[in-house]
């Protein structure tokens, strides 16, 4: 702890350091609530920087990625009419997507919701891997049920247009904070281990 | 195609897969060409999905949100505070975006954290276990202060320690009318297979050896 002056030679703060000392100066603005839970867990979160947890990726063309899993948040205008045709829809199937959804193989959920006085849609998804393969399987195993759901956005061009990808990537956002609890596991994998977890009582159902 | 003209009313629980189809079309003459090309495609499938083997609906996740089996889901539009985004920014991006603190929670499927609006509102969404209520307490007891850092940034959140923080959170949900989820077992039930999965593996190999 010398009182070292700022010179040149002086050893300079690791990088982590300096980010947690940016944070604290933002969170001087901030609410005393704020400014409490950061004092509360500065000491873990410095820990954390310096051995970092992996860093999102992106999913593709947009969107981000924990290791095997993306994440797509689209907010698009709705047409007039356009809500109240979804949401017979969706009462159609009692809320439950799974119909249509189950046919994808790689999403794991996913949910609509009516914003702004019903002229705004949210649709966000969890899905493996890349953006491309994920609209990809989409436009080639449920066409007519997307084109049915989507027919409520403005301007829409249907998913058999060439301009349907160019009309997500523009009313996607990309999440800047991911969470997976498996970001190791695809679907395919979790059913693979479904079945192996039944084999194993029955196998051991069996022996005993 | 019979020529009758608004006979149909808005769908009730007593009205048959037929009547509740028929009422679909008739909202779909006024779509775009493509859509009514579409709902005539999978008209056959839907009705069959409808009458003989309607998927179980959604049902509540408590005081708010949407549930499917186990799984819930939690999708909140909040103002954010002046400075907030800049804040709230800079903290995810020192953990690199990535929120793994979320896993303290065990329940948490996945959670997503969006700016929108040019950052005067913020989307989060999550997909979790069980209950509502279940669900902010675990928040609540087990990661509090990193919920107060990145909701300090949402304008007037009490505090994740006030007796007005549920109220805040439900005021500011918006329910899903549309839910899926693939996977039907929990957090903790899908770790369980992971672990049985990677012990089969081990037994495997040590019996061949």
């Amino acid at each position: 702890m010398a009182n070292q002056p700022q010179t040149g030679t002086a050893p300079q703060p690791d990088a982590g350091a300096q980010k947690i000392q940016q944070l604290r100066e933002l969170f001087a603005d901030a609410t005393d609530v704020g400014k409490r839970a950061l004092e509360n867990v500065i000491k873990e979160l410095s820990s954390q920087v310096s051995e970092p947890p992996p860093a999102i990726e992106s999913a593709g063309r947009v969107g981000a990625r924990l290791g095997k899993r993306s994440e797509l948040t689209i907010i698009v205008p709705l047409v007039p009419g356009g809500a109240k045709r979804l949401r017979t829809f969706l009462q159609l199937l009692g809320g439950n997507l799974s119909p249509g959804a189950t046919k994808v193989g790689t999403l794991h959920d996913m949910r609509f919701v009516f914003i702004d006085n019903d002229t705004r849609l949210l649709f966000a998804t969890s899905f493996d891997g890349d953006w491309d393969t994920y609209i990809d399987d989409f436009i080639a195993l449920i066409p007519d049920y997307l084109d049915l759901m989507d027919s409520a956005w403005d301007g829409w061009p249907g998913i058999r247009d060439p301009g349907a990808k160019d009309y997500l990537i523009k009313h996607q956002i990309t999440a800047e904070g991911w969470f997976v609890a498996e970001p190791d596991l695809t679907l395919a994998e979790i059913q693979r281990l479904k079945r192996i977890g039944k084999a194993t009582d029955e196998f051991l159902d069996k022996v005993q | 195609m019979t020529t009758q003209t608004q006979r149909s009313t808005v769908p009730e629980s007593g009205q048959t897969a037929e009547e509740k189809v028929q009422y679909l079309r008739e909202l779909y003459a006024d779509a775009p060409e493509l859509s009514k090309k579409a709902l005539e495609n999978v008209l056959g499938e839907l009705k069959s999905q409808v009458a003989d083997t309607p998927p179980p609906p959604i049902e509540s996740a408590g005081r708010a949100g949407s549930r499917l089996g186990k799984v819930s889901e939690l999708t909140l539009i909040v103002p954010l505070a002046p400075g907030g985004a800049k804040r709230l920014r800079a903290f995810l991006q020192l953990l690199g975006g990535n929120l793994n603190g979320a896993d303290k929670v065990g329940t948490v499927h996945d959670m997503r954290f969006v700016f929108l609006d040019n950052d005067t509102k913020l989307l989060f969404a999550t997909a979790y276990d069980g209950d509502w209520d279940a669900y902010i307490d675990d928040f609540a007891t087990k990661i509090p202060d990193y919920l107060d850092i990145l909701n300090a940034a949402f304008e007037g959140w009490p505090g994740i320690r006030s007796p007005e923080a549920k109220d805040y959170l439900a005021k500011y949900q918006v329910t899903a009318e549309g839910w899926f989820v693939a996977n039907d077992l929990t957090v903790a039930e899908t770790r369980r297979l992971e672990r049985n999965g990677k012990a089969l593996d081990e037994f495997l190999d040590k019996i061949s050896e």
